[in-house]
Formats: structure tokens, C-alpha cells, sequence
């Protein structure tokens, strides 16, 4: 067997690992965020500088984190599908896109809620607020993209395309707001450098793991259900591209 | 065949139909002539405005421009299945994707040719001194804008909905190359010494020479299915 031929093995093992493991993980992923919740919100002195409103932090780094975890998951996978097309990876690729979706915009709205007392200001030309504006907006094109398209080999070559262009973009996108910022813009933002004691360090590990814990979770479970609907739609003759249907259904 | 001589030919057939029909040239002018005289509707403007706005008005009509033109380019092979000759095509993929951006960047580059006497006539500029380095921004971004537009047209040309995912895939991915183009023009037009805005062009080279490359690798992908 070669090495890719193993490696698309490891991906079926995978699900099926996953599929063993996963109410394991998610219990773990309760388990972590309630105790870094616990921790953050009640056992944790509130910020000198920041007062109360650090604690949303709490929330907010952890699920910004999993953003770019699920789309570098998407990256990863997309290579690995333009390589290989193998399905399995292209649920995972589907999968990972629809949950950075969900952490995306919950770490937009959270840094938000964040940034009005801390910033004086909803939003602001930071770099790393532009970038995950623009990388929600790729992310929902990829999903619209995907709903739009009939063929599923097309779908998934197309949205794999459009996963690597936008992680390509995604630097750029940054430096250009950061020179653009930097260069108009010198006072804005004060808070750089939080120095980060045991105290609000322990829940912020906590959540991270927990946060991380529940994407697996939540990507196990989305890869799966995408699995079976591909399956489903193979027994029932999706899986053929659109001429091959039409040819069977001149012919039926 | 050469790879050269089949970008040549791609480019020649591209250019060739579109001055026999002039489709797409002149309905492009006309949009973007309707997108001036909006803007000169909107706002009243004295010189300083003028200046402050000009940058962004000029990018927002050609971006929007951009988007009519470049989501046509890979419309014009549906039709008579153009598009399967091309997938079956004994050549490299890479060079009809090169092919199609130069001749979208040609396409492109003469409408904004045409629109620049139009800002000048409309808004009153008094740029004569400055347009050559402004031809030169144009060019740079206008590139940048094809590369990616290019790609996209060949993608977003087989599903339902083009019209509408088009831009809603350009933008956000272009989004560089808005902002380093609305910079350099404004240090443009007001004057700046190129040290003041050469980093934007540089960040334009950049994108225009990563996304080129990135996109010519896709490209074999999208046409390959």
C-alpha cells in the first residue's frame, strides 16, 4: 500500500475513531468550560485596568482561537482534497467551514461587546478585526458556494479553490490594515501588552482547551452527518455528475 | 503549440470579438458612466472634498465596473459549449488562464482609460501633471483585480446564482488591493513624493504577484472537473 493510500485509510479510521470517542470529548469539552467558566466568571478578580470587562475575554480569545483553528483545518484539508479527492476529507472541509462560521462571528460579536467599553467603539480599522471580518465573509461565501453548485465533485473541487485563495489572502489582508492603521491612526489602541498573572491566566487555559475540545466535538459531529448525507445521496444516484444523471435518466 | 503563441491566441480571439461586437466595452462604459453622474448627484463638493473623496469614488466606480466585466468574461464561452473545447483542449490549462487575464486586463484597462477624462470633466480635477503615476496605480491594481476575477469568473460561471456570488466571492478577497489603491491614489492626487505611497505599491505588487500565481495553480483545477 502506498503512503496515500494509507493516509486516505487513516481518514476512514478516523471517522470511526471519532465516532467511538466522540460523547467522550464532548464531555470533556463541558467539563473544561464549565470549569473555565467557573474560574473566570466568579473565582477570578476582576482587571485593574479593565475592571469587569476583561472577563468576557474569558470567551472571547478562546473562541477567536478555534476561528482560525477551523480554517486552518479548512486549509489543510482542501490541500489534501485537490491532492487526493477523497470525500471523506471534502465532509471535513464542509464540516470545518460551517462550525468557523458559528466561532468566527461569536469572536467578532464578543470582541465588539469588548472593544465598546474598553475602546470607546464598536469597531475599529485594527488589523485583526478587519481580518476576521473579511475571513467571515470568506467563510460565507464558501457555504453559499457550496448550496449554490449541483455536482457534487464540482462542489467540493470549486470550495476547496476557494478555501486555499482566501487563506492565501487572509496576510495580506492583514499587513494592508496594519500599514493602513498604523499609518493614520497611531493612537488608537492602548491596551497592546496585558500582562497576564496566574489568575486570569488558569481560566483563560481552561476555556481555550475546552473551546478547542468542543470544535472537535462539534466538527466530529458535522463531518459525520455530511458523511451519511453523502452516502445517502450515492444510494440514491447523487453521486453521479450532472450529464452521467441526465444519460441515466434519458435511459430509465 | 508554444505556450506563449497559445496565450496569444486566446488573447487575439477575446480582443476580436469583442471589437466585432463591442458588447462588453460599451455597456461597461455606460455603467460606469451612470455610477459618475450618481456620484456628482450625491455630492456637492467643493475642492478640498473633492480631493479627500475623489480616491475612494474613483475605486468604488471602477470596482463595481470591475465586477460586470471580469463576471462576464467565462460567460461568453457557455455559449455553443465553448467552455468543454476549452476543458478538452490539448493545451496547458495554466496558459488559457493567462490568456483570459490578459484579456480581461486589457478590457478593463481601456474602460478605465476612457472614465478618467469623465472624472476630469465632472468633478472638475486638475490632475494633467499627475497621470502618469495614477496610469501606473490603475495598471497595478487593475491587475490584481483581474487575477482573482478572472478566476472567479471561470468558477462562479457554472452554478446557479453567478450574477449574485460573484462579487460576494471578489470583495472580500480584493479587499487588499481597494485599500492599497485607494492610498496610492490619494498620494497621488494630492501631490505626495512617491516615498509617501511607494509601500502601497509595493503591497500591490505583492498581492498582484501572489494571487497571479495562487490563482494560475487553481485554475488548472477548476477547469480540469
Amino acid at each position: 500500500m502506498s503512503p496515500i493510500e494509507s493516509l486516505v485509510t487513516v481518514m476512514h479510521k478516523l471517522i470511526k475513531i471519532l465516532r467511538r470517542f466522540e460523547e467522550k470529548i464532548g464531555f470533556c469539552a463541558a467539563l473544561f468550560i464549565f470549569a473555565g467558566l467557573y474560574m473566570g466568571l466568579i473565582a477570578s478578580p476582576p482587571d485593574y485596568y479593565q475592571g469587569e470587562v476583561v472577563r468576557i475575554m474569558y470567551v472571547h480569545v478562546p473562541f477567536a482561537k478555534c476561528a482560525l483553528l477551523a480554517y486552518t483545518t479548512l486549509f489543510l484539508g482542501s490541500l489534501f482534497y485537490l491532492w487526493k479527492k477523497d470525500p471523506v476529507v471534502d465532509n471535513l472541509c464542509h464540516a470545518a467551514a460551517g462550525v468557523g462560521v458559528f466561532f468566527t462571528l461569536v469572536a467578532l460579536v464578543t470582541g465588539s461587546i469588548w472593544a465598546k467599553p474598553t475602546w470607546n467603539t464598536w469597531w475599529t480599522w485594527d488589523p485583526r478585526l478587519v481580518s476576521f471580518a473579511i475571513l467571515l465573509l470568506i467563510l460565507i461565501g464558501y457555504v453559499m458556494l457550496r448550496a449554490l453548485i449541483d455536482d457534487p465533485r464540482k462542489e467540493a473541487t470549486y470550495a476547496a479553490v476557494l478555501a486555499i485563495i482566501g487563506f492565501i489572502d487572509l496576510p495580506i489582508v492583514y499587513f494592508s490594515v496594519e500599514w493602513w492603521r498604523t499609518l493614520h491612526q497611531p493612537m488608537s489602541i492602548s491596551v497592546r501588552g496585558i500582562s497576564i498573572s496566574p489568575e486570569i491566566r488558569t481560566p483563560l487555559i481552561l476555556m481555550s482547551i475546552g473551546m478547542s475540545l468542543l470544535f472537535i466535538y462539534m466538527l466530529a459531529i458535522r463531518t459525520q452527518m455530511l458523511y451519511l448525507r453523502h452516502l445517502l445521496e450515492a444510494k440514491q444516484g447523487g453521486l453521479l455528475s450532472e450529464p452521467e444523471r441526465r444519460l441515466r435518466d434519458d435511459l430509465s | 503549440m508554444p505556450y506563449f503563441n497559445i496565450i496569444k491566441w486566446i488573447v487575439w480571439k477575446d480582443l476580436l470579438s469583442e471589437m466585432r461586437s463591442r458588447e462588453n466595452i460599451s455597456s461597461l462604459f455606460f455603467f460606469a458612466f451612470n455610477v459618475i453622474l450618481i456620484f456628482s448627484f450625491s455630492f456637492s463638493m467643493d475642492r478640498d472634498m473633492t480631493l479627500a473623496l475623489m480616491p475612494g469614488l474613483i475605486w468604488v466606480a471602477f470596482g463595481f465596473t470591475s465586477v460586470l466585466g471580469l463576471g462576464k468574461s467565462f460567460l461568453s464561452e457557455t455559449s455553443n459549449d465553448c467552455l468543454s473545447y476549452l476543458r478538452i483542449a490539448p493545451v496547458p490549462k495554466g496558459a488559457i488562464y493567462l490568456g483570459k487575464l490578459i484579456g480581461n486586463l486589457c478590457l478593463m484597462l481601456m474602460v478605465e482609460l476612457i472614465l478618467v477624462p469623465l472624472f476630469i470633466v465632472f468633478f472638475n480635477l486638475d490632475i494633467l501633471d499627475k497621470l502618469l503615476p495614477l496610469l501606473f496605480v490603475m495598471t497595478a491594481a487593475t491587475v490584481g483585480l483581474c487575477a482573482l476575477g478572472t478566476l472567479f469568473s471561470a468558477l462562479t460561471v457554472q452554478i446557479r446564482a453567478r450574477e449574485v456570488m460573484f462579487p460576494l466571492l471578489l470583495f472580500p478577497l480584493a479587499a487588499p488591493v481597494f485599500i492599497s489603491a485607494v492610498e496610492s491614489t490619494q498620494g497621488v492626487l494630492s501631490g505626495d513624493p512617491f516615498s509617501f505611497y511607494r509601500h502601497w505599491i509595493e503591497l500591490l505588487m505583492i498581492f498582484d504577484l501572489v494571487l497571479t500565481i495562487a490563482s494560475f495553480w487553481m485554475f488548472e483545477f477548476i477547469l480540469d472537473d
